[in-house]
């Protein structure tokens, strides 16, 4: 199964799985069935920036690694289509 | 829907004419503007002090509506009643402990489903509430509508909509009025109500009884309780359900229920926080960019800040003239003016500091700025176990370590606060370069500079590894490090410039007076006369001994750093005195001292106007002119000594000042600590520094 950590920016998942001890991720959104969005990665490669409906997160990759999800797009990210429509 | 155990709507608790001044609490998530609202609410009538027995920021005002005085007091940002750290474990212990007389609950109009889900959680505390949906402005830029009256209706209670950051907040007190108690909206999956109605003779409360089930340690309960709610618990986890996972679930479909019909999406565009975050937090451009940002508050605390402290000392200088003219025995004059003008100077000399950090902080912090901050220096601070944020007060530690101690304050979790804290003394101030300078180029002329930046990069090292180990010994977990990033904002300058004064005059109130004393301690100790020898002669002498096994075997070195322990600034000019012979008080008359005081002036205006275009300069100069003492101290020490005093310098209690700061940001028992814990610090690395250079 593919962890939140596996994702590149530009790529959305459904949380499927995360350890219920995390009440913070829990209490930011990250639940299970929430659709994220991987914004981008900080310039040191950690932490990641993820959008959780309106809510942008930073999520570092260690806890990244316990947040199973299913990918919803596998498009390279300059490929993706806007994900949201443009006025 | 409605909970039958629940009290009906009750609005006579509100309108029942009373004398006593009433607590309406601000309770809502983090970055929803709450400051903003009180701020918009109440005008000037801010203030900042601390919660009862903790060192946690506690923001309040005072709001006079006719017959009734009301005090606004705001709660900490919490997602949940249920804490992940111990400042959102002070929300619910006061809705608990200290019910409010009025539940103010914030909402962020442009997240509001997220918002919704405190919400829902707070209607089943039985306390009265009325909601306040604020950034409809950004909701607005978003293409969100929120629909105040679809809110009204499917929640049943008061909402009033505002956009705080603009003065829009009419709507909140007629709403408030309107106040009531609701019932619970929340129907949870069968196991957990059942839990719940089979712990109702313990715990009436529905809230609480959902808060200890879902694993909420620090509640208000009788053993008996605490037991019930432990065997519910197991028998809801043999069945398989997390209870913490069923409740968060029920209340997230509720919430999503009450969005679909209060808010209705107008098209949408990408944020302009997405596309500013591609720029600001660019994988090239974002490291460069947070340096600059980094450098730049830097800057604007000490740089603007100079001219102003050089003010305060000319007018401590002025004031202390005067006083040495006055017909007066000598002594008397001198305690005016080296004890008390000098100790009060010492405590207002922080103030422009103070002012500017908070100035900057909070400009930082309600921008949005913070949080990318935090996100680019994540990474390496979690080499020390430290989250991102608290790159900044280390840094500002190297200009001085008071303000530094305060930016704490910024920092979301105590524990880390505390260990960033213990870790800034360490952390070489500006003060401490005049002491470094002076015995670098007088010990070590062909290494100075290396020496001194060997120094720095020791106090560094040995806060960082200060903080680590202390997060070692605290926790085993090491908690997480997720947050979030608010959007980019303007904050209200009027806001920034209310909370910035009234953090300083939080800090003159609290740490003033220990300061003073302090220096006055100091004024005494060098001053008054114990059997025909001044105690500072005697004290000094009498450390001389402990000081010998680091190569430091001058009384006059040993006591230039009791001063030291009330201010690094004065060391050098104490060796000065002790080694050259003291200076006169020169007396000042009434005319010379105000022309004095208005070239001051004028030169600090001059002076902040130059800082601020040159916010992006930099001037460092190391090598001090020749001196008497110079020459003096040559004959101080050997140059093993002379690094074995510097790194003690270097490491041991900085200043009164920083631990007045210290005191007020972790409390009394850490700051005593601390002091023993830097002193034999200090000790022992001075010593191996005297044992590895020959």
């Amino acid at each position: 199964m593919l962890s939140l950590a596996q994702l590149s920016p530009g790529h959305r998942a459904r949380i499927l799985q995360i350890p219920p001890e995390k009440k913070r991720l829990l209490a930011l959104g990250l639940r299970p069935g929430a659709v994220v969005e991987i914004l981008l990665k900080a310039p040191l490669g950690d932490p990641l920036e993820v959008r959780a409906g309106e809510a942008y997160l930073l999520v570092r990759r260690a806890e990244a690694k316990g947040i199973l999800v299913e990918a919803l797009s596998v498009a390279e990210p300059h490929e993706l289509p806007p994900v949201r429509p443009t006025r | 829907m409605n909970c039958p155990r629940c009290d009906p709507p009750d609005n006579a608790a509100l309108e029942a004419p009373s004398t006593r001044t009433k607590r309406w609490a601000l309770v809502g998530g983090p970055n929803t503007g709450k400051s903003s609202l009180i701020n918009a609410l109440a005008g000037s009538q801010l203030s900042v002090g601390n919660w009862p027995g903790t060192t946690l920021e506690r923001l309040s005002a005072r709001l006079d509506l006719g017959p009734t005085q009301v005090e606004l007091v705001d709660l900490p940002g919490t997602y949940s009643l249920l804490a992940t750290s111990p400042e959102e474990a002070l929300v619910a212990r006061e809705l608990l402990q200290h019910p409010p007389d009025l539940v103010l609950n914030v909402l962020d109009a442009g997240n509001l489903e997220r918002s919704l889900v405190l919400t829902l959680e707070l209607t089943e505390l039985g306390l009265p509430m009325v909601l306040v949906v604020n950034l409809l402005d950004e909701a607005e830029a978003k293409g969100l509508k929120v629909d105040l009256e679809a809110l009204e209706e499917a929640l049943g209670l008061p909402v009033a909509g505002t956009v705080a950051s603009r003065g829009q907040v009419a709507a909140v007190l007629p709403k408030a009025k309107e106040a009531r108690i609701p019932s619970p909206k929340v129907r949870y999956p069968e196991p957990l109500e059942k839990a719940v109605d089979h712990l109702g003779p313990w715990i009436p409360n529905r809230g609480l009884a959902l808060l200890a089930l879902m694993g909420e340690e620090n509640l208000p309960l009788s053993q008996e309780a605490l037991e019930a709610v432990q065997r519910a618990r197991e028998s809801l986890k043999r069945m398989g359900h997390d209870p913490y996972l069923l409740a968060l679930e029920g209340r997230y479909q509720k919430a999503r229920e009450v969005y679909e019909r209060a808010v209705h999406r107008q098209g949408s565009s990408a944020p302009l926080t997405e596309r500013l975050d591609r720029l600001v937090l660019h994988p090239l451009l974002g490291l460069p960019l947070f340096l600059l940002a980094l450098f730049l508050t830097f800057r604007f605390t000490f740089a603007l800040s100079a001219p102003w402290v050089d003010f305060i000392g000319r007018t401590q200088e002025v004031l202390a003239g005067w006083s040495g003219a006055l017909p007066l025995p000598p002594l008397l004059r001198s305690f005016l003016a080296e004890g008390l003008v000098a100790g009060v100077g010492t405590v207002l000399a922080f103030t422009p500091i103070l002012f500017l950090l908070y100035l900057a902080l909070a400009f930082l912090e309600l921008s949005g700025f913070l949080a990318r901050m935090a996100f680019v220096a994540d990474r390496a601070m979690q080499w020390a176990g430290l989250p991102g944020k608290a790159f900044i007060p280390l840094v500002l530690g190297f200009g001085c370590n008071v303000p530094a101690i305060y930016a704490t304050r910024a920092l979301s979790h105590p524990l880390d606060r505390l260990r960033v804290a213990l870790a800034i003394p360490f952390l070489a101030c500006g003060a401490r370069l005049p002491v470094f300078t002076l015995f670098a180029f007088v010990f070590f002329p062909q290494q100075a500079p290396l020496v001194v930046f060997g120094l720095y990069l020791l106090g560094l090292l040995v806060g960082l590894l200060t903080a680590f180990l202390l997060g070692r010994v605290l926790r085993a977990d090491r908690g997480e490090g997720a947050m979030e990033l608010p959007p980019y904002r303007f904050p209200p300058l009027r806001l920034l410039l209310r909370l910035s004064s009234a953090r300083t005059g939080s800090f003159v109130q609290g740490a003033g007076g220990p300061i003073l004393l302090a220096v006055l301690a100091i004024w005494g100790l060098l001053h008054i006369p114990l059997l025909g020898q001044s105690p500072y002669a005697l004290l000094a002498q009498g450390l001389t001994p402990l000081f010998r096994p680091l190569g430091v075997e001058d009384w006059r070195l040993v006591g230039a750093l009791i001063p030291g322990f009330v201010a690094k600034e004065v060391v050098v000019g104490t060796l000065g005195v002790s080694f050259l012979g003291g200076e006169t008080l020169a007396p000042m008359g009434l005319w010379e001292g105000l022309r004095n005081l208005g070239e001051g002036l004028v030169q600090a205006t001059q002076g902040t106007l130059q800082g601020l275009t040159s916010l992006l300069t930099v001037n460092l100069s190391l090598t001090p002119e020749p001196t008497p003492l110079q020459a003096a101290l040559k004959e101080a020490a050997s140059p093993s000594g002379a690094l074995a005093y510097l790194v003690f310098v270097l490491l041991y209690t900085p200043c009164v000042s920083t631990l007045a700061a210290l005191r007020q940001v972790v409390g009394l028992r850490w700051s005593a600590l601390a002091v023993g814990y830097q002193l034999s610090v200090a000790y022992l690395l001075a010593l191996l520094a005297h044992r590895v250079v020959p």
